[in-house]
């Protein structure tokens, strides 16, 4: 029992910590910072919510997602739901994703000559 | 919304309840920034109980100070199932079919029973010690096991999000 139960935990923690990353989203570890891009273009689909905000601009070449901040950093920043809204055009600069196909994280968008950082 | 959830996911990441989640300013985030304030509570009360049980603070009488700790880690815990049940609504369907939370789950569930075989057998044989005696066989197999299982857990917690 001594032994067991901390055995079993170690293992569990191997599989978490070995697991490939098929879902990982958070954070700027899976994107490809030495590779970033400028997407400029009309906002097709807008979700202002909760962990991350994400919007879908039509490029000139293929429509990207992309991760914003969380809402309450993005409100705090100024840009609120009505920024990235649909319809508007939007320059996000930000890093494409190793995970997702045509997904990027903006580190920081460019509405109507305004520039907002999102890290 | 990940396709392929079970049904019972999908449809509490759809509700009413999980849009309000993900679309208020202030809900999400207050659940998890309570969330460490109720893991904080827990872990603090947990330790308590831990080292009481493995033979530390020796020199205190072991049931009033459990009986105590308890209290607390049962309101710490408390507040871990409502702020997480926030978190875990307005992305259900994601967060379900996610390893690590899977882990986190079932080492959850491992504690949980720690705390059941722990309470029923160990505590009644504490319950009227005194100061400085020594604890008797288990008590200590089961705080090592308290300590291990919860730490684990805390770091799944954490690491759901990057996986």
């Amino acid at each position: 029992m001594t032994r067991l139960l901390p055995a079993l935990t170690c293992a569990g923690l191997l599989i978490a910590v070995t697991t490939v990353a098929a879902v990982a989203h958070h954070g700027w570890g899976s994107y490809d910072a030495a590779n970033p891009v400028t997407v400029n273009g009309p906002v097709e689909n807008s979700k202002f919510e909760n962990p991350h905000a994400t919007i879908v601009i039509k490029g000139a070449d293929k429509a990207w997602t992309v991760t914003l901040a969380p809402t309450s950093r993005m409100t705090a920043r100024g840009a609120s739901a009505d920024i990235v809204a649909v319809g508007k055009t939007v320059s996000a600069f930000g890093y494409p994703s190793t995970v997702e196909k045509d997904e990027m994280r903006a580190e920081r968008i460019t509405v109507d000559g305004k520039t907002y950082e999102l890290r | 919304m990940t396709e392929g959830a079970p049904a019972i996911f999908m449809a509490m990441e759809a509700s009413a309840i999980g849009a309000a989640i993900r679309q208020s300013r202030w809900l999400y985030m207050s659940a998890n920034i309570g969330h460490i304030v109720a893991l904080m509570f827990f872990a603090g009360a947990i330790a308590v109980m831990d080292v009481r049980l493995a033979g530390g603070l020796a020199a205190t009488a072991p049931r009033p100070l459990l009986r105590r700790a308890r209290r607390f880690a049962i309101a710490g815990f408390l507040g871990l199932v409502l702020t997480g049940g926030i978190l875990f609504t307005a992305e259900a369907s994601h967060v379900v079919l996610n390893r690590v939370f899977q882990i986190k789950a079932a080492l959850i569930a491992l504690g949980l029973l720690n705390v059941v075989w722990v309470e029923a057998i160990i505590m009644p044989r504490i319950a009227a010690l005194p100061p400085l005696s020594p604890m008797p066989a288990g008590a200590r197999q089961g705080a090592l096991a308290s300590i291990a299982i919860w730490f684990a857990v805390a770091i799944c917690g954490r690491a759901i999000a990057y996986f």
